[in-house]
């Protein structure tokens, strides 16, 4: 649908598809699961959506990529089993993505892999810092995935059905990736003291970009507005973070982690935690929201040359679906 | 030749499979579909697909899951309380899930 521009692209385009849905009207059915491929969405709604499923997508396919090497570095089997498992789980919860992305009819997989390969792609702010140490990965594993599931379960309410859909997928899911970090974070703050000061560093390092992770406060966010008016977006990145102190901050110190001492956070009154925002970088944040982050150019280019790696087996299908469903003929139940 | 029905009843649930129609092409697919399948179960929408079109695969030809253990993959297996509420929600399903494999592999379900 994208090749037809223009007015009479869209005159067309009406004539073919009927009268697409106004945003007053979008607005005012907004629930959960309100809407799916055979809803005439205006565009606006399709991109907005478009933006951000495609985020979660290729959010889940560089999580995967920083966590890969950690397979390799497990140091018992049980780890190396949970680690590739989990692995997996991600790289499934991408492809299940981009289909709800697709679904929108804006952009193709494909075009949505190849923008992630040549940096256009934007994912999640953690995951362009590469993890060098065994001792990191349940600053991923348990509190970056925990903020992911604390938005995710807000998501399975999201207006766009499928989106919802695989949220349902994801969510049944990810319980054990946050529970084996976990697992790994009070195994290494139960050993020996070297462990315990090396998590703690780890922690020290991890925790700002943790907290960034819901992104900048409600009144920087550009895309807030529309994407909650139109109920794609449930919640704001204010209340998201705030619920996830209130769930983590008291994990961490139970395990005998020092909250840093910026950014500043206050316990208020009725015990629920607040960041002062100010104490963070938010240049940092926004250098990387555009991918110019030094080190994330590398995560993504390590990850293109793994997709240029594999070709060969994308191409291999591509012909035998070719093969069998190529040369202009429709699949054969359709007489 | 006949059509699989799925039936969705209500927007934003799963289209589940519900039966099947004999008919010539797709619009009286989903004509019969509706007469049989839609008219007393809540329906609010229904899929017509090509039987021939289905493939599939059961407990006769794989062991979903494996057969080795897995229990890494499980939620339960890492026995703390869970960290926020939407974690305890995936694990009682993850736990639910297990125990209505375990009844059907043991042949009590």
């Amino acid at each position: 649908m994208q090749s037809i521009g223009g007015p009479i692209g869209k005159w067309l385009l009406t004539i073919v598809y009927g009268r697409e849905m106004d945003i007053e009207t979008v607005k005012e059915r907004a629930g959960p699961r309100e809407f799916s491929a055979k809803d005439d969405m205006p565009e606006e709604y399709r991109k907005a959506a478009t933006r951000m499923i495609q985020f979660h997508a290729n959010s889940e396919i560089m999580g995967a990529y920083l966590e890969r090497p950690f397979i390799r570095q497990a140091p018992s089997l049980e780890r190396k089993l949970a680690f590739s498992a989990k692995t997996q789980d991600e790289l499934g919860h991408g492809q299940l993505l981009y289909r709800a992305a697709e679904s929108l009819g804006i952009k193709t997989r494909d075009e949505m892999l190849d923008e992630l390969a040549n940096g256009e792609g934007k994912f999640l702010n953690c995951f362009h810092y590469p993890m060098e140490s065994w001792v990191e990965t349940p600053m991923i594993a348990f509190f970056v995935d925990g903020a992911a599931m604390r938005r995710q379960a807000t998501l399975k309410n999201t207006s766009w059905e499928p989106y919802a859909h695989a949220m349902d997928k994801v969510c049944f899911e990810e319980g054990f990736h946050v529970k084996h970090g976990e697992a790994i974070l009070h195994e290494l703050m139960t050993g020996s003291k070297k462990e315990q000061e090396m998590t703690q560093e780890a922690f020290e390092k991890w925790w700002p970009r943790i907290i960034q992770f819901f992104g900048p406060t409600d009144k920087q966010s550009t895309h807030h507005g529309f994407a909650s008016e139109v109920g794609l977006k449930q919640m704001s990145n204010d209340e998201l973070r705030r619920a996830f102190l209130n769930s983590y901050v008291p994990k961490a110190e139970k395990y005998g982690l020092e909250i840093p001492d910026t950014p500043r956070i206050t316990k208020n009154d009725d015990g629920t935690y607040e960041v002062n925002e100010d104490d963070l970088d938010w240049d940092e944040f926004f250098q990387i929201a555009k991918n110019e982050y030094e080190p994330g150019v590398g995560q993504i280019d390590g990850r293109k040359k793994a997709q240029e790696a594999v070709a060969w087996v994308r191409e291999s299908m591509d012909k035998h679906e070719q093969g069998i469903y190529g040369g202009g003929e429709s699949p054969q139940a359709a007489d | 030749m006949i059509w699989e029905v799925f039936r969705q009843k209500k927007a934003g649930d799963y289209h589940t499979h519900c039966g099947n129609v004999h008919a010539p092409d797709r619009d009286m697919a989903l004509l019969f579909a509706e007469v049989q399948h839609g008219r007393r179960m809540p329906t609010n929408s229904l899929w017509v697909v090509p039987k021939d079109e289905i493939g599939e695969v059961d407990t006769e030809d794989v062991a979903f899951g494996g057969t080795t253990d897995k229990s890494y993959r499980w939620a339960m297996t890492y026995n703390f309380e869970a960290a926020a509420e939407e974690v305890a929600a995936s694990e009682s399903e993850q736990s639910e899930a297990e125990q209505q494999r375990r009844s059907v592999v043991e042949g009590d379900d």
